[in-house]
């Protein structure tokens, strides 16, 4: 697995397409691990000095599908940007604030904040991940490990 | 394993007849879900999700008669690639995820009059001028870039739109499926995002899977059939492989997240989550049925522009006028669509409007059918099954049975058989690219290397057992078969 501060991701086998799996020692940590997922699958050389970074943020009604927009959003932005979005960093994820028991919370109440560097299309031998699927989505606290590690499986259209 | 069985590992499979296997209906499956393949096909299909994937569509409201998985099936999110499912249009339900992100992917076949001699000599020539003119690639641009208004005509019109701006003749759009402009298709209901991914890539294959090939015709199986196409052997053929870019990708998504937001209720039942259906009658069934034509017709001006910046090309590679080389289209058919058709639904003769969803299938209407083109209406509609760039690719057309085992549908490849990672282990480009060459006079030109390791011939299933098993069962018959000369992937 690819390693850089509490995350990592490994590209799994799918016949038709790619799948990413990843760990993060927090929420936000297994969603730029995703990311930094997306880009491994979209490119296999990244050059390191190049591009501007960028903020992006996303809201969504629960968790998983904050995942799914944030990753949606990132492949949008690739192609009106024509950048390749890297070196991902999602700064804070908003959760629910006034959920009561047993009670439903409002659609968009899970909020990201997130950074990335663009690297400009041009520059790269890339491949078009055509976008994120649900399909066999697994976004879960880690068992047995610190209550804090995340880990997430998503299947990407290629 | 025995006569009548096919145990796949918790899935037994019953086999109706020669080719045709059935998964009966257990648990919350609506109907029975069938396989249509060889024995060795089905030993390919056995090895990834595809039977867990086709056993749960069958849980789709409105399924009627049976969840389809074609010869070249294999597994893809929520719905097989290699899937037919027909949904009542009144009761049943519309699934984005079954139609797929590539809406109206499909390829489209143009003949000319060279021969494979007169070509002889020209390929590295044409190779590089195809590679330097047709935009591939993630971040490619596009042939024309569309404003606001030209996007929305492009997607309320298609290939009118491009026959009115210099890009398409007359004939072109008689012989695309439904003449090169879907109905219904309502530009409002595609988003903003949509366009914008859009706008830039209107005239562009994109990567992946995706190619523009160079082809010579090496059999005509029916003479008949083949001649009211247009084909011979040794003739030279253009085959075109891509679909609706970023705009038909983001429409898909964009309708999978507001279904899962309306209609929850419907969602909690099916156990994928990418086979998200809206229900028929609701106005975001009518939504997504607008916006995916729209999509539709994105994708057929995509690949006109591209048909046509080809003859450009080789009139300048051959110094002739591409009238003068006949470079006619011979047809151009969707491998990831729904479409609202009237099928016949029981042994009464019962007629039912259906949204007949074909992911990684091709529609294969029989002769003497309504919708197909006058041009081959006695003859069928041409079916073109593209096979990997070592192998011969297919011109079928559809058969007799079809209409009853299939809803008119067949194959439309030769299928994955190895992920791009394996791929990748197993195969160098430039390897598989000067293989290629002088192995079999092909010559490969790509973006990467990774994408000619990733495309490589090993990777796919064998194409002629998938036609071969789409002849015998009449869904799809051969016409012809050809040989790749040059090809160009993103």
């Amino acid at each position: 697995m690819t390693q850089e501060r509490g995350r990592r991701f490994e590209l799994q086998d799918h016949t038709a397409d790619i799948a990413v799996e990843a760990a993060g020692d927090s929420l936000e940590e297994v969603f730029a691990a995703v990311a930094d997922g997306l880009a491994a699958a979209s490119c296999d050389e990244i050059a390191a000095e190049t591009g501007e970074v960028f903020s992006l943020s996303v809201t969504a009604e629960s968790r998983e599908a904050l995942l799914f927009d944030y990753l949606d959003e990132l492949i949008y932005l690739r192609d009106v940007r024509a950048e390749l979005p890297v070196d991902h960093r999602v700064e804070t994820i908003g959760r629910p604030t006034d959920r009561r028991d047993g009670e439903d919370t409002d659609a968009d109440d899970w909020s990201l904040e997130a950074s990335a560097r663009g690297v400009p299309l041009a520059e790269l031998d890339a491949r078009e991940v055509k976008a994120v699927t649900y399909s066999e989505m697994r976004l879960e606290r880690a068992s047995g490990a610190d209550d804090e590690d995340w880990e997430a499986y998503v299947v990407f259209d290629v | 394993m025995s006569d009548t069985t096919f145990d796949a590992d918790g899935i037994t499979l019953e086999k109706v007849r020669e080719y045709v296997w059935e998964i009966p209906r257990e648990g919350d499956m609506r109907v029975p879900a069938r396989v249509l393949a060889s024995e060795a096909l089905l030993e390919e299909i056995e090895d990834d999700k595809t039977l867990e994937q086709i056993k749960n569509t069958t849980h789709l409201p409105g399924i009627t008669k049976h969840a389809i998985c074609m010869p070249d099936g294999h597994q893809g999110y929520g719905f097989p690639v290699g899937g037919v499912g027909a949904l009542d249009a009144e009761n049943g339900c519309i699934s984005p995820g079954a139609v797929g992100y590539d809406i109206n992917c499909g390829v489209r076949m143009m003949r000319t009059n060279l021969t494979y001699d007169e070509l002889q000599g020209h390929e590295e020539e044409l190779v590089d001028s195809l590679f330097t003119n047709v935009p591939s690639g993630l971040g490619g641009g596009g042939i024309v870039e569309a404003g606001v208004d030209t996007i929305d005509e492009i997607l309320a019109r298609g290939v009118d739109w491009a026959l009115e701006n210099g890009h398409a003749v007359e004939e072109d759009l008689l012989h695309c499926e439904d003449e090169g402009m879907r109905e219904g298709a309502d530009p409002e209901k595609v988003s903003q995002k949509a366009k914008d991914r859009g706008k830039n890539q209107i005239g562009s294959l994109g990567s992946g899977n995706h190619f523009l090939e160079v082809q010579r015709v090496t059999d005509v199986f029916d003479e008949d059939v083949g001649a009211a196409y247009g084909l011979e052997e040794d003739q030279i053929v253009v085959l075109i492989h891509c679909g609706s870019r970023g705009l038909g990708h983001q429409t898909c998504n964009d309708y999978l997240r507001k279904i899962e937001k309306q209609h929850q209720g419907l969602l909690n039942q099916l156990p994928d989550k990418e086979l998200a259906a809206a229900p028929a009658g609701s106005q975001l069934a009518e939504d997504y049925y607008g916006a995916m034509n729209a999509a539709i017709n994105f994708a057929w001006v995509n690949r006109q522009l591209i048909m046509h910046r080809t003859r450009k090309v080789f009139e300048r590679v051959f110094d002739r006028s591409w009238r003068e080389m006949e470079m006619d289209l011979l047809y151009d058919v969707a491998h990831n669509i729904a479409k609202k058709e009237t099928h016949t639904v029981n042994d009464n003769g019962d007629e039912r409007e259906l949204y007949v969803h074909r992911k990684g299938a091709t529609r294969a209407f029989p002769a003497g059918h309504p919708e197909v083109p006058s041009a081959y209406r006695d003859v069928g509609q041409p079916v073109i099954i593209p096979g990997s760039m070592g192998a011969g690719s297919y011109v079928l057309r559809g058969g007799e049975h079809s209409m009853d085992l299939t809803f008119g549908s067949t194959a439309h490849g030769a299928g994955r058989l190895m992920s791009r990672t394996q791929a990748k282990d197993e195969f160098w480009g430039g390897d598989v690219q000067q293989d290629l060459e002088d192995q079999d006079q092909i010559y490969v030109k790509a973006q990467s290397g990774a994408t000619i390791a990733e495309e490589a011939p090993g990777v796919y299933k064998d194409v002629d057992e998938v036609v071969r098993v789409s002849d015998e069962l009449g869904i799809g018959d051969r016409v012809a078969r050809t040989f790749p000369v040059c090809n160009i992937k993103g």
